[in-house]
């Protein structure tokens, strides 16, 4: 051993022979050909095993995805089960970014601009939106609605389109549009907002939700359930194989209470007698359920321009219309109701003892009280309740209110305001349509906390007669018509009928909703209906209102504005409010033009409407054919 | 020929060499299985159009077995000329992809010279070191090999294909040190080579050769860029585990987020498909494959048949390991093609030849048979 380490020393005083050296480089080289693979199966066991589990986690995160399955919306029909709404195929384009590589995105974006007439920088800017969300493997809707052939040339392109996917979605058609859209509304996409108020309930970033009208009122119920499915997929996001999946569960079908045709005739004939109206509504309740039979709110739009996604333009023009016909009037305008008031404050005044069914007072033309004056539109002689709401006198219902005339102790505001309160105004009535407002009743206390001013007995004489800043909407004066005429139930007014299954079945029926029983006597409320009756009569303001075998009780309105139009002329607004038949009311009607008058333009609206509704007319009209 | 001269024939060699070529096949079939259309012709069936390159390949293997390998050393000069020749016409005339010129296109064959210009180099070197075997330690030697090797990296550079020019680099620093050359040249070279790194990244390396450095270093600093397959093949090779999702069962490759899978990146798909054990039997069948051919380097009876042999073993292991290195994130991408394994007709065939002539040396070494 110390021998050979000897010679080893001794030889490498030496020159090695060549021969040596090339077998030692040999042996280096086949040591060099185990190291280098050793260092690959060293690398290999690091990533294949010891972080192997890492790396199958990101290669499930590439191929599986859960992607929701939408539920097919609910329809929705109309008393006599009639569609008003369907879901129809649309194409939507989209892209997913995860799949659009960033070299070719200019060049993508280039042919899809070009094939959507949508500029390129709109395109860009959405698709960096998106990635700075860090969501890229969600469709990015870029256009929806497109037309077949957009879809088809998007299709042929398919290689040189990467990650710009085409969706078939289905969209909502409003088979009526304008007719019926403040009582549908429509569907939207959802907003970032939204998504956070309804986290939880398994709404996806690009999901549609209903955002005006029954369509958002009843969004639970149309919605259904939408399924999920967890399924893999191919770079390009081709689904390739389902794994797992959830059926979507169809959202419910809406019976609303309307009836298309009255629904129709009401619009056709409000619009006759619109003349200058910036707007004008009309709502037909059941009296005796507070079913809406009809509600039209004027000027209105077309729903079916917010079904594909709706156009800035569009959009823009709508919203900056002096107009606003995206307002539902009938419950979301308000305005001072005029003497259709006058319905209540007698309903108070007999109720609280004020007057008697008997009292009568002499109308001489005006007013006079603590200097001031104020006018009736007619000396009317003598009146007693019944002639007073016939022919409208002022001065009656002043003295009723306000009290100070010919022995007559007014009701003064408090009860005034308690009676207004209590045949629902100052209050949204509840009905399911998104956008009521609640008016106002006003007294002291709003007076001082508004105006800093106190409550002056002219207030109070304005009140009585519907007058000063009293707000009403048309919704909630037919509701008070409605009230008389069932003789004192307030009802909530109710736009949906019954809830159907998938399958027809009715999930929820029709059930009557009572607000309140009004503390207004059956006696009393039957003298105002006298009072409403005799005004169709030959000498009241109403006689124009005729309808062939139908008795019907009615009460016109003429109120201020307070607002007056370029040429200075004072404008009015028109209301009307009837029920029919007097002895056995079926509909009660409520009808607003907001430059008109009662008797000229309301009343005769109100009568074709009713003489529509009772089969009356002179010489039918067939109804419009449907698109 | 002599009969007897079949007793040193190294089965073992083409047992292996087989072996290599039906594993390359039968990824070439995974890896065909989504991505080719249904009805495409038979024979333009990349699994089917491999198994052609194979079986031309053998036959040139055959004939280099056949041939006396010397014949080479005399043809050598004619061999390097044409083939640099060849190379200037790629530049001229060749088919650009991913924005470099690398083939030519003759019919259904197109040709990647750089694959044969890796065979010639190394014919050429060894031809030109083993006539100067007696100055083998003198400065001139290195240098004329270094111009040898310079004319080729020179032209492939302005393809441009780093991947070649690193291979030719191995190629002829292997056979230099396996010449018997001194190794203190070495030293000095690998100091200059050192202190011209600044100068070569700014003003010799592409654009593209820079950003694959760049996405080596931080493959998430652009993951839909350059950087993609990176991470894809990482996760690929990562996911596979110890014994792979099966054949054809890879969700990263047939599933396609692992791009050029069936060329560069087809380890990525052993890795995935066959698991740890799998690339370890590649492994082993690469070990046996490059230990003989450096048996044939030790028992060549010349000079330049051991070059030969050495040139042809440093090539296949560096091919090897860098691609490899590159599939598993030790290396930044450069378009190695993996011998007898990733797809294409010139890489294969060229290989097969090279092999038939290190066969083609065991049979002539210098024991004598009687």
């Amino acid at each position: 051993m110390f021998g050979s380490y000897k010679r080893w020393r001794s030889s490498r005083k030496k020159r090695l022979k060549p021969e040596t050296i090339l077998k030692i480089r040999f042996t280096l080289f086949r040591m060099l050909i185990l190291v280098l693979f050793l260092v690959l199966a060293g690398q290999l066991w690091k990533m294949q095993i010891v972080e192997g589990k890492n790396y199958k986690q990101r290669a499930d995160y590439n191929r599986l995805r859960t992607v929701t399955v939408p539920s097919p919306r609910g329809i929705v029909y109309d008393r006599n089960k009639t569609m008003l709404v369907r879901n129809i195929p649309s194409f939507t384009v989209s892209i997913v970014p995860a799949d659009l590589p960033n070299s070719d995105q200019p060049a993508v974006i280039g042919r899809l601009s070009k094939l959507l007439n949508t500029p390129p920088e709109e395109i860009a800017k959405a698709i960096e939106d998106r990635r700075r969300e860090i969501r890229l493997f969600t469709p990015l809707p870029i256009k929806t609605n497109v037309d077949q052939r957009t879809a088809f040339a998007i299709e042929e392109q398919h290689p040189v389109l990467p990650g710009v996917t085409l969706q078939i979605e289905p969209i909502r058609q409003y088979i009526d549009g304008p007719l019926t859209a403040h009582l549908l509304g429509y569907v939207g996409r959802i907003s970032e907002d939204e998504l956070a108020k309804r986290e939880g309930e398994g709404y996806d970033l690009n999901d549609r939700l209903g955002k005006a009208g029954v369509e958002g009122s009843f969004e639970t119920e149309l919605r259904g359930r939408p399924g999920r499915e967890n399924a893999e997929f191919d770079v390009s996001g081709r689904k390739v194989e389902t794994l797992e999946s959830e059926a979507p569960m169809p959202g419910n079908n809406l019976v609303l209470t309307i009836d298309l045709n009255l629904q129709r005739k009401m619009a056709e004939y409000l619009a006759e007698e619109m003349g200058s109206s910036t707007s004008a509504a009309a709502v037909a309740l059941n009296p005796k359920t507070g079913e809406v039979l009809g509600m039209v709110s004027l000027p209105t739009y077309d729903n079916n321009l917010f079904s594909g996604g709706i156009s800035n333009q569009n959009l823009a023009q709508l919203l900056n219309d002096p107009k606003h016909p995206l307002i539902n009037h009938a419950v979301g305008g308000q305005y001072p109701s005029g003497s259709i008031f006058k319905v209540i404050t007698g309903s108070g005044g007999l109720q609280e003892g004020v007057i008697k069914p008997s009292t009568t007072i002499f109308c001489t033309g005006s007013l006079s009280i603590g200097g001031w004056t104020y006018p009736c539109w007619a000396p009317h002689g003598v009146v007693d309740i019944v002639k007073a709401l016939a022919v409208s006198c002022d001065v009656f219902f002043f003295s009723v209110g306000g009290g100070g005339n010919q022995g007559v102790v007014g009701l003064g505001i408090d009860r005034l305001a308690k009676y207004a309160r209590e045949f629902g105004l100052g209050a949204k009535t509840g009905i399911a349509i998104p956008g009521e407002v609640p008016g106002l009743v006003p007294d002291p206390q709003w007076k001082m906390d508004l105006r800093k001013e106190p409550w002056r007995g002219g207030d109070t004489y304005n009140l009585s007669i519907g007058q000063g800043d009293l707000n009403v909407t048309p919704l909630q004066m037919a509701n008070v018509v409605a009230t008389v005429a069932n003789g004192g139930m307030l009802y909530r007014p109710q736009i949906v009928r019954e809830v159907l299954d998938a399958n027809g079945n009715v999930v929820r029926p029709f059930e009557k909703q009572v607000i309140r029983e009004v503390a207004v006597s059956k006696e009393n409320l039957a003298w105002i209906r006298k009072g409403m009756e005799t005004a169709t009569g030959p000498w009241g303001t109403a006689n124009t209102v005729i309808v062939p075998g139908i008795k019907v009780a009615a009460k016109t309105g003429t109120a201020e504005s307070g607002r007056k139009d370029p040429s200075g002329r004072v404008i009015y607004h028109g209301w009307f409010l009837a029920y029919a038949p007097a002895e056995d009311p079926q509909i009660a009607l409520a009808v607003f033009h907001s430059d008109g008058q009662g008797a000229l333009t309301a009343a005769p609206a109100a009568t074709k409407i009713l003489r529509y509704f009772f089969g009356k007319e002179e010489t039918p009209k067939p109804p419009a054919p449907r698109s | 020929m002599r009969p007897q001269i079949w007793r040193n024939f190294d089965f073992i060699l083409l047992l292996t060499t087989l072996l290599l070529i039906a594993f390359g096949l039968a990824m070439s079939y995974s890896t065909s299985l989504t991505t080719v259309p249904a009805g495409t012709p038979y024979l333009s069936h990349p699994t089917v159009r491999q198994g052609l390159y194979a079986a031309t390949g053998l036959v040139f293997m055959a004939l280099a077995v056949y041939m006396d390998y010397r014949v080479f050393r005399h043809l050598a000069p004619f061999l390097y000329v044409f083939t640099m020749i060849f190379l200037v016409v790629v530049i001229a005339i060749g088919t650009a992809t991913h924005g470099s010129r690398r083939w030519v296109d003759l019919g259904p064959f197109p040709i990647q010279p750089s694959e044969l210009a890796k065979l010639v180099l190394t014919i050429a070197l060894a031809a030109f070191i083993a006539a100067r075997q007696d100055k083998v330690k003198k400065l001139s030697t290195l240098v004329g090999s270094f111009a040898i090797v310079a004319v080729p990296v020179v032209l492939v550079y302005l393809q441009p294909d780093l991947g070649t020019i690193i291979i030719f680099a191995c190629i002829w620093l292997g056979m230099a040190l396996m010449s018997g050359m001194r190794i203190t040249f070495f030293a000095g070279l690998g100091a200059a080579a050192v202190a011209s790194i600044p100068f070569v990244y700014e003003k010799i390396l592409h654009g593209y050769m820079r950003q694959r450095l760049a996405t080596f270093l931080d493959p998430a600093s652009d993951p839909l860029g350059a950087g993609y397959n990176v991470q894809q093949s990482e996760i690929s090779v990562g996911s596979g585990g110890l014994l792979g999702k099966g054949f054809a069962q890879g969700t990263q490759s047939q599933l396609h987020f692992l791009m050029v899978q069936s060329t560069d990146f087809v380890f990525s798909v052993v890795g995935e498909e066959l698991g740890f054990v799998g690339a370890l039997v590649l492994f082993f069948l690469f070990i046996v494959l490059l230990f003989r051919c450096l048996r044939a380097a030790t028992r060549s009876q010349d000079t330049f048949g051991r070059l030969l042999a050495v040139g042809v073993t440093v090539q296949l292991l560096f091919q090897v390991f860098v691609n490899v290195g590159v599939n598993t994130r030790l290396l930044p991408v450069t378009g190695i093609p993996l011998p007898f394994i990733s797809q294409g007709g010139s890489s294969l065939m060229t290989i097969l030849l090279s092999l038939g002539i290190v066969q083609s040396i065991v049979l002539r070494h210098k024991r004598l048979e009687f």
